[in-house]
């Protein structure tokens, strides 16, 4: 009895699969040939970017510093234009065109949040940026770093920036299948949420995001072709600058 | 063997922890909204360890008595080196997952995740430093913590019979020693460390073990005494704020009660905000639940008690079986009927192979009761 009730409910989830994958095929791109779509609830936010704003209103200019890893230099595309601080940089120049915006990519791969802090003396603060985006928590979830030394370097670095007038959001790990099966990831994504929300700092889910496309089979992390592995790494970066960019306008609104 | 009755309180509160583990450890497994981390600051980990103590020193502490320290000794190793065992063939099913996902997914796109995969570079070293229980993948970190335990077991018994409340100073000391130096056990890769620190988590073994050995006689732990009021006090507290976490990380309107001083709380070191409330609620449940509860006889607790009774067979299958759900889960379907069925089939697999286990350990305990035929009655042996 149990087995049968199991199986036909394993059997319904693979026609929800299918009937996804077919709604997929047959909705036109929405984005500059790329589907980025994403369920509202995942774009919802709530914390505001005050300096950000402010700096707009006074037509700028923007200095945005987005630090992080490997996804952040956007290597597996094949150039810094495609990693995505450069298409964030694209999308918002295109909506403030009389303002200079500039998105300064550094990504250095392998490091932990703690890592990164440690180089926030050099490649933030000298930056003079009125915006932080933090790309974290892959290493530490990868190396099983304890908890409460991840959540203490963020909020070190969330101190830091908020004493410096400094905005800051924080963005949490890529999804794969693959990665998540051997890969600890709930307790870290945990972490850097709990800890945005404690410090009214947003953290834009681009792990759910990648889920969902990965879900609705937009994009199919898994099972990439070698020659196709670049083109995917640039749309899922671009991707992620048009939904960061979204994040943004709506988190200055 | 002493005519004391076995406790089942024990068994049906390990059956419970061990079942609450499965659960767990499926990540973002609706279920585990009804499994005790949501509800309390410690979760089933320290009822795990906290009962495995206290079962060890009845087991071995009657041994001990009856066949002296030798044939103790002996025993609580030879259960050491079984469950070190486990851990390795469980170890073995992790290698042959991981190494078969490094070597068939080569996303680039994911160089940063890939690097959990960097032991298999050095193979000579990774399979080394698993068995010296130095490597610790996710998930394969409680067996470690019990097979240490178990090891040293025979002294901390020994102690605990001659001198229990010197044991249990000089184990508390260790534990205050954890809480204020933060010194931990290192592991493998490097700058890893052991992630249930022994030094700090021995402490919870030896309270479970000074209470199973009955060298303290409990008899404050009566209901209505100031204890009892107390423990209410604080696993009262631990309760409500503790939920209020749960509710607000699902609905975000809700306020986290003491989010912001309290979170997060250090599960490594065994916090003082877990013992506490899991001490209070040790002495709830040993002052409200009696040994003849009428629950413990019903059916619906028979096949957890079962599962409680073979605790090293039930913990590894919940292990394997967690993964092989998640698997399921992030492969075909996470919705929330998904979820529930993966919970139900798994909790069922662990209760039929638990009734399984014990029907076998009971056929070999029960001797035949059939004559053999005797020569000259029939059928001859040759």
């Amino acid at each position: 009895m149990k087995h049968r009730l199991a199986g036909g409910l394993l059997e319904r989830g693979f026609h929800l699969v299918v009937g996804a994958l077919t709604v997929a095929a047959i909705v036109p791109p929405a984005f500059g040939g790329v589907q980025c779509k994403v369920p509202s609830e995942l774009t919802r936010i709530e914390d505001r970017l005050p300096h950000l704003n402010e700096r707009l209103r006074a037509g700028g200019p923007v200095k945005i510093v987005a630090i992080g890893g490997a996804s952040t230099t956007g290597a597996a595309a094949g150039s810094p234009e495609l990693a995505y601080p450069h298409r964030l940089q694209e999308v918002l120049g295109r909506w403030y065109p009389n303002i200079p915006v500039t998105v300064v990519n550094k990504g250095v791969p392998r490091q932990t949040a703690q890592q990164m802090l440690e180089r926030f003396p050099s490649d933030v603060i000298a930056e003079d940026p009125v915006l932080v985006i933090w790309e974290t928590g892959t290493t530490d979830a990868v190396r099983g770093v304890e908890i409460e030394d991840l959540a203490a370097a963020l909020q070190s670095g969330i101190d830091e920036l908020k004493t410096r007038s400094i905005d800051i959001m924080l963005i949490d790990m890529q999804f794969s299948r693959s990665t998540v099966t051997v890969i600890d990831f709930e307790r870290y994504l945990n972490t850097l949420h709990r800890v945005g929300d404690v410090n009214d700092v947003y953290v834009f889910p681009r792990f759910e995001m990648m889920r969902y496309w990965s879900e609705q089979n937009v994009f199919n992390f898994d099972g990439v072709s070698k020659e196709e592995r670049a083109s995917l790494a640039a749309s899922v970066y671009e991707c992620i600058g048009r939904k960061l960019a979204e994040a943004i306008r709506a988190a200055i609104e | 063997m002493p005519s004391q009755p076995r406790d089942l309180r024990l068994d049906f509160f390990r059956g419970v922890a061990l079942i609450f583990i499965f659960i767990d450890h499926i990540p973002e497994n609706v279920a585990s909204y009804f499994t005790l981390q949501a509800v309390q600051f410690f979760d089933a980990a320290e009822v795990f360890i906290f009962i495995s103590g206290y079962t060890a020193a009845l087991v071995y502490g009657r041994t001990l008595a009856v066949q002296g320290a030798t044939y103790a000794t002996a025993q609580a190793l030879r259960r050491a080196w079984q469950l070190y065992v486990a851990h390795i063939f469980l170890f073995v099913m992790f290698i042959a997952e991981v190494s078969y996902i490094a070597t068939t997914f080569k996303n680039p796109m994911y160089n940063d995740e890939m690097r959990v995969a960097d032991f298999l570079d050095e193979p000579h070293m990774a399979i080394v430093q698993a068995l010296l229980l130095q490597f610790q993948p996710t998930f394969l970190d409680i067996l470690p913590l019990y097979i240490l335990l178990l090891a040293v077991f025979p002294v901390m018994l020994i102690g605990l019979r001659f001198h229990p409340v010197m044991v249990l100073v000089l184990s508390l000391l260790l534990y205050v020693i954890v809480q204020v130096t933060n010194i931990s056990v290192p592991a493998y890769p490097e700058g890893h460390v052991w992630y249930f620190n022994p030094f700090a988590w021995q402490f919870l073994f030896a309270a479970g073990a000074a209470l199973g050995l009955g060298t303290l006689r409990a008899r404050w732990l009566r209901p209505g005494g100031v204890l009892t009021a107390m423990a209410l006090g604080i696993a009262g507290a631990g309760l409500v704020v503790k939920l209020s976490w749960t509710i607000h990380g699902i609905w975000d309107p809700f306020p986290g009660l003491f989010l912001k001083e309290l979170w997060p709380v250090n599960k490594n070191n065994l916090s003082p905000i877990r013992l506490a409330p899991f001490f209070a609620t040790v002495v709830l449940a040993a002052a409200l639940v009696s040994p003849s509860a009428g629950f413990l006889g019903a059916p619906v607790a028979k096949p957890v008690i079962l599962c409680g009774q073979q605790s090293l067979e039930v913990f590894c299958l919940g292990i394997l079986l967690s993964a092989l759900g998640h698997f399921a889960l992030t492969e075909y379907d996470s919705s929330i009927g998904i979820q529930l069925a993966v919970n139900a089939a798994g909790i069922f697999a662990l209760c039929m192979t638990a009734k399984m286990i014990d029907w076998y350990k009971t056929m070999g305990r029960v001797a035949p009761t059939v004559p053999v035929p005797g020569p000259g009655k029939g059928i001859s042996p040759r």
